[in-house]
C-alpha cells in the first residue's frame, strides 16, 4: 500500500482482524476495546512468558521478563520506528528503549496496562500481516512505518485498543529515549547539569562541555 | 550540630510546632535571643541529600526519575473527578501521593495521602511532613509584598487592611534577605519592592526579547527572584552558593542547599547556639491550656512512629504547622474555656482562607531560534517573573487585585513538544530542532479572602493517628473567574506583541490548592471580633500563643508568600522575646 492513501481504520480493521483470526487459527477476536478473557494468542503469550521465565530462572536471574523474546524484538522494531536512528544520532533501539519498556510494564501494578501491551502487540502483528503480508519483525522500515501511520492518522480513535496501544508505545518510547544517554547527549546535545562558575545569558558564549 | 535528646520534664521558654519556613525562622530568632526552645516536627528527619540527588542523570536512576510503578501520584484529572479523601480507588498503589510526589526525588518528602485524609470540596493539598516541610522542595520565588497588598482595602474597598504597613515589615525583609540570600535585579517598583539582592541570574535571548516587548507596554519582566544564595553566606556553613547546576526545573530541592531550606538555613544554625532541642516524629494533637489562667500551658503530642502519647510544657506556644494544619490544631484544641477551639472567640479560625489561582498561560515560539544548536539555559534557579500590572493606576472593570506570571525559555534536559502528532524521522528531528525555541509562562492570581471559604473538622474521618481530618469548604469565586479570563487574554497578547508565534493558550484553571500557597485561616487584625491574631501574630484571646505561618495573612496578594511568612515571623518573634523578658506573656 502507499503510505499516502488515507485509511478508514474502522473499515480496514474488520478485514485484518478476520485475516489475523485465520492466521492465528481463532474463530473470533474482540472487535471492541474489550479484551477477551483468554484468546488463543493470549494463552500462547502466557505459555511464552512462562517459558521465558523458566529460561531466565535457569540463567540465575531473579526477575522474570514480562515480554517474550519475540515480543521484545517487536518492541525494539516499533520503538525504532517511532524514534529511528539518523545521521545525527542513534535511535530507540540503540538507546535500549525496549528494555526500559520491559521494566516499566513488568513492574506495573496496572493489569489493564499489561493487558493492553499484550493485546496491542498481537494487533500490530495482525496489521502487519494484513498490510504487508509478513511479520512485523521481517518488514522493511517503510512497511513498519505504513502500519504505524494507520494508527497515527487515526490517533483520535481511542476507543480502539490498537490506537490506545499506539499512544502508549509512543509515550513510553519518548520517555525512554529522552532519558537515555543517547537521547540526552547525542541527540539533544544537552549542555547543563554540571557545575558553572558563572550563569550563562543571551550574549554569553556557551561554556565548553566538560 | 549536636542534636540533644528532648527533655520532656522541663518547661521550655518556647514550644514551636512545625519546622518549615515559619517554624525554622521562629527557632532561629528565639534561640538567638537566648530562649530555650523545643521544636516539634510531625514527620521524620530525612537524609535529604540522598532524596534530592540534584545532579543525578535520569539514566542512572532505577526508574529514570519517575515514581516507582507501585506508587501513584494524583493527577489533575483525578483531583477534578474524584472527591477527597483520595484514598479509595487507588488500592493497587502501595503509596498515594499528592501531585508533587510524582518523582523519585520528592516521593518521600510529601505525605502518603492514605495516612492523611481530608474531606469536603476538591483541593490539591500538598503536605510535607518531614524536617523542613515544604521548604525542601519549594519553587523558591521570593517576593516582597507592598502597601498595594497590605492596604488593598484602601484601594478597592474589599476585605480588610493588614494591621501593618510596608514600613513595619521592610526592615525584616532586609534581615531575611541578608540571612538567607536572595538573587534578583532591582526594578524600583512600588508594587513589587526590591530585596537586597545577591548576584543575579541572566535572561536568555527569548526572555530578553519578551522583556523588551513588554517594556513598550509599560510592563516589567525581571530575573526570577529566587531565595537562593548566588554569592554564598559566610555565616552559614551548611549552605553552598549556587553553581548553576541545572536540575532546578526538576521538581525537588537543592542538595547543596544554595536554595533556601529551613533545616540548613535556620534550624541547624539554631541548634549550634545550644538553645534548640529538636524532636521529630512528634504529631501535636492539642495545645493544652491552664484552666486557671486561660493561658496555653504546653502541648499534647503522639510519637508518630511508636504511637505513644506525651505532654510537654512551655511558657509560650508557637504554632507554625502550615496554614491549614495550624487552623486544624487550633480547632482541635477545644476545652471548657475555649469550646470553639483555641484563639477562636471571633469564630474566624479556619475562615478567610485564600491562596493563588493558577492555570492560565501561554507558550510561544521564537522562529529564529529553530534549528539553532542547544544552549545552556537551565543552569539557574528560575527564568523570569512578570510583575503584576492590573489594578495599579486604573481599576479593571471586571475584577479587583492582581496577578503575575512565572516563566522561562530555552533548552532543558527533557525536551518540550514531545506531545506533537506523528512519529518517525521527522518527529525526532522536529523535537531536536525546536527544543530551545519555546517560551512559556503561567499566571498566579490573588484569590480573595472570603469568610465563606473555610475549613473545619470532619466529624467522622480521622487520620492515622486518630486525629479528626480537615474538611474543606472552598471554591474560587466570580472575581477569580473574571481574572482568569483576563490572564489568558493578556498572556497571549503580550507574547504575540513581542513577536513570538503562539503555540498554545491554556485557559484551564488548575484545581484549588495547586499553587501550594494556602493562606489566611487565622488572620491578623486590630479588631478581636473579626480577627484571630494581632499585628505580632499573637492571639487576641491567649497572649502566650502565637501563630507565625501563612495563616496570619489578611489577603493573599499575588506574590509568592514564603519571604513574607519569614519576615513577619522574625518581627513577631523579636516582639515575643521582648515581651517574655518583660514578663508580659
Amino acid at each position: 500500500m502507499s503510505t499516502n492513501d488515507p485509511v478508514d481504520l474502522k473499515q480496514d480493521r474488520r478485514q485484518w482482524l478476520k485475516t489475523s483470526a485465520t492466521f492465528l487459527g481463532a474463530a473470533v477476536l474482540p472487535l471492541s476495546g474489550a479484551i477477551a478473557e483468554t484468546s488463543p494468542a493470549e494463552s500462547q503469550t502466557v505459555q511464552s512468558v512462562h517459558g521465558a521465565s523458566q529460561a531466565v530462572a535457569a540463567e540465575g536471574t531473579s526477575s522474570a521478563r514480562f515480554f517474550t523474546p519475540a515480543q521484545h524484538a517487536m518492541i525494539e522494531e516499533l520503538s525504532e520506528t517511532i524514534i529511528p536512528a539518523d545521521s545525527h544520532s542513534g535511535g530507540a533501539k540503540a538507546a535500549k528503549v525496549a528494555d526500559f519498556i520491559e521494566q516499566r510494564i513488568r513492574e506495573s501494578v496496572d493489569d489493564q496496562q499489561k493487558a493492553l501491551w499484550r493485546e496491542g502487540l498481537r494487533l500490530m502483528e495482525s496489521m502487519s500481516q494484513h498490510y504487508n503480508g509478513k511479520s512485523l519483525v521481517d518488514s522493511s522500515a517503510e512497511e513498519k512505518i505504513a502500519v504505524l501511520k494507520v494508527l497515527s492518522d487515526n490517533a483520535q480513535m481511542t476507543e480502539l485498543p490498537e490506537v490506545r496501544f499506539f499512544h502508549e508505545l509512543k509515550s513510553l518510547t519518548v520517555r525512554g529515549y529522552y532519558t537515555s544517554k543517547i537521547g540526552i547527549h547525542d541527540d539533544l546535545e544537552y549542555k547543563g547539569n554540571r557545575i558553572l562558575m558563572e550563569f550563562v545569558g543571551c550574549d554569553d558564549p556557551t561554556p565548553p562541555t566538560t | 550540630m549536636a542534636e540533644q535528646e528532648a527533655d520532656l520534664t522541663k518547661k521550655y521558654d518556647a514550644l514551636i510546632i512545625g519546622s518549615g519556613a515559619a517554624g525554622g525562622m521562629a527557632a532561629h530568632v528565639l534561640t538567638t535571643h537566648g530562649l530555650q526552645v523545643l521544636l516539634l516536627e510531625a514527620g521524620k528527619k530525612l537524609d535529604i541529600e540522598k532524596e534530592l540527588r540534584s545532579m543525578q542523570w535520569p539514566y542512572d536512576n532505577a526508574h529514570r526519575g519517575a515514581l516507582p510503578p507501585d506508587s501513584h501520584s494524583l493527577s489533575f484529572n483525578e483531583y477534578t473527578i474524584r472527591r477527597p479523601p483520595y484514598g479509595p480507588g487507588f488500592e493497587k498503589s502501595k503509596n498515594l501521593y499528592s501531585y508533587i510526589g510524582n518523582s523519585d526525588y520528592t516521593k518521600n518528602i510529601v505525605v502518603n495521602e492514605r495516612e492523611n485524609p481530608y474531606t469536603g470540596t476538591n483541593y490539591a493539598w500538598v503536605r510535607a511532613r518531614c524536617l523542613g516541610g515544604k521548604t525542601n522542595i519549594w519553587g523558591r520565588l521570593a517576593l516582597r509584598l507592598s502597601d498595594y497588598d497590605f492596604k488593598a482595602k484602601d484601594r478597592d474597598g474589599y476585605g480588610e487592611n493588614w494591621p501593618i504597613s510596608y514600613s513595619d515589615i521592610a526592615p525584616y525583609y532586609d534581615k531575611v534577605d541578608l540571612y538567607l540570600g536572595i538573587t534578583g535585579v532591582k526594578e524600583n517598583l512600588p508594587y513589587l519592592p526590591d530585596s537586597i539582592f545577591q548576584r543575579p541570574t541572566k535572561l536568555n535571548c527569548a526572555e530578553v526579547t519578551l522583556q523588551q516587548g513588554l517594556k513598550k507596554m509599560g510592563r516589567v519582566l525581571t530575573q526570577y527572584r529566587a531565595g537562593v544564595t548566588t554569592d554564598g553566606l559566610k555565616h552559614n556553613k551548611y549552605r553552598s552558593r549556587c553553581y548553576g547546576r541545572g536540575a532546578c526545573e526538576r521538581k525537588g530541592g537543592c542538595d547543596i542547599h544554595a536554595a533556601f531550606d529551613s533545616p540548613t538555613g535556620l534550624i541547624y544554625p539554631a541548634m549550634d547556639t545550644g538553645n534548640l532541642t529538636l524532636r521529630t516524629n512528634s504529631t501535636v494533637r492539642e495545645i493544652t491550656v491552664d484552666p486557671t489562667t486561660g493561658k496555653a500551658s504546653g502541648v499534647h503530642f503522639t510519637d508518630s512512629q511508636t504511637m505513644k502519647d506525651y505532654t510537654v510544657r512551655g511558657k509560650v506556644v508557637i504554632v507554625a504547622a502550615s496554614t491549614l494544619e495550624s487552623a486544624r490544631l487550633l480547632l482541635l484544641s477545644k476545652s471548657r474555656l475555649y469550646p470553639n477551639g483555641l484563639a477562636n472567640s471571633s469564630g474566624h479560625v479556619g475562615h478567610n482562607f485564600c491562596e493563588h489561582v493558577m492555570g492560565p498561560g501561554v507558550a510561544g515560539q521564537a522562529k529564529d531560534l529553530v534549528g539553532k544548536p542547544s544552549t545552556l539555559d537551565d543552569g539557574r534557579p528560575g527564568g523570569f517573573y512578570l510583575a503584576r500590572f492590573r489594578n495599579l493606576a486604573q481599576q479593571h472593570p471586571n475584577f479587583i487585585r492582581g496577578y503575575g506570571f512565572e516563566g522561562g525559555s530555552g533548552s532543558s534536559m527533557f525536551p518540550p513538544g514531545t506531545d506533537r502528532p506523528g512519529f518517525g524521522a521527522s518527529f525526532k528531528e522536529e523535537i531536536r530542532q525546536n527544543q530551545g525555541s519555546y517560551i512559556g509562562m503561567g499566571a498566579f492570581g490573588e484569590v480573595l479572602a472570603r469568610y465563606e471559604n473555610y475549613v473545619d473538622l470532619d466529624p467522622v474521618v480521622k487520620d492515622k493517628w486518630g486525629i479528626p481530618a480537615l474538611r474543606f469548604h472552598y471554591k474560587f469565586g466570580e472575581n477569580e473567574h473574571n481574572m482568569v479570563k483576563d490572564m489568558k487574554e493578556t498572556a497571549q497578547e503580550m507574547v504575540e506583541a513581542a513577536g513570538f508565534k503562539i503555540i498554545y493558550v491554556n485557559d484551564r484553571v488548575l484545581t484549588e490548592g495547586w499553587s501550594i500557597h494556602e493562606l489566611g485561616t487565622a488572620r491578623m487584625g486590630n479588631d478581636p471580633k473579626t480577627s484571630v491574631l494581632n499585628q505580632f501574630q499573637q492571639s487576641h484571646d491567649v497572649k502566650n500563643l502565637f501563630v507565625v505561618d501563612g495563616s496570619a495573612f489578611v489577603n493573599a496578594s499575588c506574590q509568592n508568600p514564603t519571604w513574607t511568612i519569614m519576615a513577619l515571623c522574625w518581627r513577631s518573634c523579636d516582639y515575643l522575646a521582648d515581651q517574655l523578658a518583660k514578663n508580659e506573656l
